[in-house]
């Protein structure tokens, strides 16, 4: 801990903070790491069982995630004060056909787990 | 006065980082396969590797290895060309997992929408994208006259995601030297925030090719123009940490120059070698991650990056700037390393005196 005090000391004085956050010659910049994970799964609320191809994006943003056979989506964005995620069926028939829905997340300090459950149309 | 104290004490930190030895940035070359062949290339990479890609879970028990996970850690695939491996978001997701960071290095060529999503949703963080001139020069270097459309592409797609931290790449040659002002302003057209300078160091395909190595005159020139840029916040640019660069040390980068292979940087290359930076001579490598325990390797060896007392042979045993330079990059000590590939100082003080 001292050691560490006296390191950045000694690197304030000698130039600046950005010594301690270097990028190699034939590297990329330094990640500061502003994400979350979002996962979860996707159910019928009807019949309660998973739904695949659910199309869940992050909403004034392009990313996005299909649902897998399980219903489950995992992925990491940006972190914002808050988050609207949209979950869609697009698929048509193919997998059932649902209501969309969107879901305001706040207080995102923290990665975030989601159970969502479509209506049948 | 005060020049000198700072340079005094950034010493001292030097051989304190030095001593450390943290392993901050670790590069894996994840394939040395390459859908470009680019003229300046270092690595000589083509289309068909001698080299299969490394099995991602090769890589992921390596790295399972390192004990005490150093203040930001951060995993970059680079090559050959990282995207033509269809599992870099498995191997990104993995390393999150790990509470890893990871980034890419890429040559545009292949980062379209789709990709830009799916490594985002993987957790990308960082990532770095060549440009090597105006169209034509740009199509020139990298040998394929789509690639200049493609990577603009890519630019605006990392402009447009807070989330990465991303710059832009530039190999100055002859060819593009006179057009940087001009990239300058292209970038800042397209919401680019920073923007790094290379030379071309005569290695690989690079070496047979005079068109591609800058004339001392034009490293000045070079050097004033990045000096010149940095005056206005518009676009970070700087000049990459290639090499030692006297005067201009302090005016180019936000640091003084500090070659940080083997020290903070290691690598594991295609073949499981572990060394540091990936265009460093091979013959430099520490070990194997398929015979050895890497981080073991990390911590016990790399006796040659952290004492850079051998490299004052040939030009630099007499140089009265060794103690801030140390030998320059360590990537221009090749072959049977009697002396210093490059000196980019030389080339400076060449031009001062005619």
């Amino acid at each position: 801990m001292k050691r560490n005090i006296l390191r950045k000391i000694i690197g304030g004085i000698s130039l600046t903070s950005v010594m301690f956050v270097f990028q190699a010659c034939y590297g990329t910049p330094q990640d500061f790491g502003f994400d979350l994970l979002v996962q979860g799964q996707v159910k019928s609320k009807t019949s309660g069982l998973p739904i695949k191809g659910i199309k869940v994006s992050v909403v004034n943003n392009m990313q996005y995630e299909m649902t897998d056979e399980e219903g489950r989506f995992s992925f990491y964005t940006e972190r914002f004060g808050s988050l609207k995620l949209r979950f869609q069926d697009i698929d048509s028939t193919e997998n059932g056909l649902y209501i969309n829905k969107d879901t305001i997340l706040t207080d995102l300090d923290r990665n975030v787990y989601l159970a969502i459950d479509l209506e049948e149309k | 006065m005060l020049s000198s104290v700072k340079k005094y004490v950034f010493r001292k930190f030097r051989d304190s980082e030095t001593k450390r030895h943290e392993l901050n940035y670790l590069f894996w070359e994840c394939t040395t396969r390459c859908n470009l062949n680019c003229l300046h290339c270092g690595s000589d990479c083509s289309k068909d590797s001698l080299h299969p890609d490394m099995p991602a879970e090769d890589f992921l028990k390596a790295i399972d290895t390192i004990k005490n996970i150093p203040q930001n850690f951060t995993v970059v695939f680079t090559g050959g060309e990282p995207l033509l491996r269809k599992d870099i978001e498995f191997c990104g997701k993995e390393l999150r997992k790990r509470g890893f960071k990871w980034s890419i290095v890429s040559n545009g060529h292949l980062y379209d929408k789709e990709r830009h999503i799916s490594l985002l949703n993987a957790g990308i963080g960082a990532l770095t994208i060549s440009l090597d001139g105006l169209k034509e020069s740009h199509n020139w270097l990298r040998n394929n006259e789509k690639n200049f459309d493609k990577v603009i592409n890519a630019i605006e797609l990392a402009s447009s995601s807070h989330r990465i931290n991303f710059d832009i790449v530039t190999c100055v040659n002859q060819r593009n030297i006179n057009e940087l002002q001009q990239i300058r302003e292209l970038l800042i057209s397209k919401n680019a925030k920073a923007w790094r300078l290379f030379t071309i160091i005569p290695i690989g395909r690079a070496a047979h090719n005079s068109d591609l190595l800058l004339t001392d005159n034009q490293f000045v020139q070079l050097m004033d123009f990045i000096v010149e840029c940095r005056k206005s916040k518009e676009i970070d640019v700087k000049f990459s940490c290639e090499g030692y660069v006297g005067k201009y040390e302090s005016l180019v980068r936000d640091s003084y120059f500090f070659c940080r292979a083997g020290i903070n940087i290691g690598s594991i290359l295609i073949d499981g070698s572990i060394s540091a930076c990936p265009n460093i001579d091979r013959t430099f490598s520490q070990g194997n991650i398929y015979t050895d325990n890497f981080y073991e390797v990390w911590k016990d060896k790399f006796q040659v990056f952290r004492n850079r007392k051998w490299t004052k042979i040939g030009q630099c045993e007499s140089c009265k700037d060794f103690k801030d330079c140390l030998g320059n990059g360590f990537h221009n000590w090749h072959g049977g390393k009697k002396n210093v590939l490059v000196c980019h100082n030389e080339k400076i003080e060449k031009n001062a005196k005619n």
